[in-house]
């Protein structure tokens, strides 16, 4: 291992550049905080992802700047002065830096996965009933408040080709078509295709699930901000896949969403006996159709 | 300095123009000449394009899709009524999902059908949904939120019956929207919904409304 020393020459030009890569990066973590992140904070789990992402621009925005720096420095500094195409001086393997540029990155990488890891369960927790730990509505969820408060609402999300609906398992399992939500109430959302793969987007919700034919696929998102969103499919699906869009999705307060429902429910009676039953998932039977 | 002040004032003339052309184009948009007007649809739906009742298309390059008649492009006016009329010839295939054998989104939440009931004979009534293993075809709008299902011809109407569907809704502002069928009748193509249901000009459309 060679020693690690700056050729007399180099040190002006480490000095400058450390200078002005702090002051750079101190700009710049200041500005990429000041942005409001997507899918920013109508539910928990968007805020989180949203928290997530901020701090990874945080934290690159250090690493983008140096390599910047270092490509405009060179080329203005270190071009080449002459006409004569000439071989640059050897460089040789240093041991002590890239030690140091291995540690440091795995340094970063690894605090990242524990902040991903972090976030990852703290979403587990939330979907808890009762489990204390995440704050929902300003209370403490399942320390702070009881029962029903708490109690997850189940929606199946139904993909089929071009549209969504969904139905209220714990509501007679009445089908709507638009997505409405209580705010601050975690919500088990069950998503499922009645045909082919579709994809159920709540962009604001930070809730991104795929849909598919015979599959429950099982998703967690507590809304905390009331305010419309737009459900949209993100997986090619066919003709009219560009216009697999419901922008009317709404987050709600409890008393709201109550009248909501009723509504739905009163609605759906001239309807439900043909319905089946609440089922996880369906196969799209018979495999051929047509008149 | 004279330089930095011409790129100011470009800068100003820019702002100005595109306020005005926002003006112009957005906040004094007048309405268009049939707003607020009734407006007819009259429509056919056909299990083969080349052999409809009303406008056949025996030189469709698909003349045995099931498929709209005469069009599927409708123009109809922003903020009207739209009364529609829908020669349904087809019978019975059921929908994949249940639930859209409900009327919804038209006036009075209903629709009239004339049918022919298991004897034969013509029927007619005011209906807020039907038996969706009864259905042949559906008229829907998402976007507007309009779904329509239409009742398949009972198998022992008269040879040539046809059902007729008449309903009304109302339409929004200026825009393109798309309508489709929600029973995967796409005969002959893997879970009903490849061929006509897939092009544009047979189960599948735009509602232009100007």
């Amino acid at each position: 291992m060679g020693a690690f020393r700056i050729e007399e020459a180099d040190r002006p030009h480490i000095l400058r550049l450390l200078i002005v890569w702090v002051i750079l990066s101190a700009i710049g973590i200041v500005g990429v905080l000041q942005i409001n992140y997507p899918p920013y904070d109508q539910s928990i789990q968007g805020q989180d992802q949203a928290s997530t992402l901020k701090l990874l621009t945080a934290l690159a925005t250090p690493v983008f700047i140096a390599v910047v720096m270092m490509v405009v420095y060179s080329a203005i500094y270190f071009r080449r002065t002459t006409k004569e195409l000439v071989d640059g001086p050897p460089m040789l393997g240093n041991t002590p830096v890239q030690i140091a540029w291995v540690a440091i990155s795995a340094i970063l990488v690894l605090f990242l996965a524990v902040v991903g890891i972090a976030t990852l369960s703290s979403e587990n927790v939330a979907q808890l009933v009762g489990a204390p730990g995440r704050t929902i509505g300003g209370g403490q969820t399942g320390s702070g408040t009881t029962g029903e408060e708490n109690k997850e609402i189940h929606v199946q999300v139904i993909a089929q080709q071009w549209y969504f609906t969904y139905r209220y398992p714990d509501y007679g399992g009445v089908e709507t078509t638009h997505l409405y939500l209580p705010v601050n109430h975690p919500v088990e959302l069950h998503v499922t295709s009645l045909d082919i793969i579709h994809s159920f987007w709540a962009y604001q919700l930070g809730v991104k699930a795929d849909a598919n034919p015979g599959v429950d696929n099982i998703f967690h998102v507590t809304p905390q901000k009331t305010g419309s969103f737009q459900v949209r499919c993100s997986e090619l699906c066919g003709l009219w896949h560009g216009h697999m869009v419901d922008s009317e999705g709404q987050v709600v307060n409890q008393s709201d969403f109550d009248t909501w429902i009723a509504q739905q429910q009163k609605d759906f009676e001239t309807i439900a006996s043909a319905v089946p039953s609440y089922a996880p998932y369906y196969f799209p039977l018979p495999l051929v159709k047509g008149s | 300095m004279i330089r930095r002040l011409s790129w100011v004032a470009a800068g100003v003339v820019v702002v100005v123009v595109a306020l005005v052309a926002f003006v112009g184009l957005f906040m004094l948009r007048q309405p268009g000449p049939l707003e607020g007007t009734t407006t007819t649809l009259h429509l056919e739906t056909v299990a083969a394009v080349g052999q409809a009742l009303e406008w056949p298309r025996p030189n469709d390059p698909h003349p045995d899709w099931v498929g709209y008649l005469p069009t599927t492009t409708w123009t109809v006016p922003a903020n009207s009524t739209i009364q529609v009329q829908i020669d349904q010839e087809d019978g019975a295939t059921g929908l994949r999902n249940p639930f859209w054998g409900k009327v919804f989104g038209t006036e009075g939440g209903n629709m009239h059908v004339t049918f022919f009931d298991d004897k034969g004979n013509p029927q007619e009534g005011d209906m807020t949904s039907i038996d969706p293993t009864q259905a042949a075809h559906t008229f829907a709008i998402p976007d507007l939120g309009v779904f329509v299902p239409l009742l398949g011809v009972n198998a022992n109407a008269p040879a040539g019956s046809t059902n007729v569907i008449t309903f009304s809704f109302k339409t929004k502002g200026p825009g393109r929207y798309r309508w489709q069928c929600f029973v995967p009748c796409a005969a002959k193509t893997i879970f009903g919904n490849g061929g006509p249901m897939q092009t544009i000009g047979y189960m599948g459309g735009t509602v232009i409304v100007v």
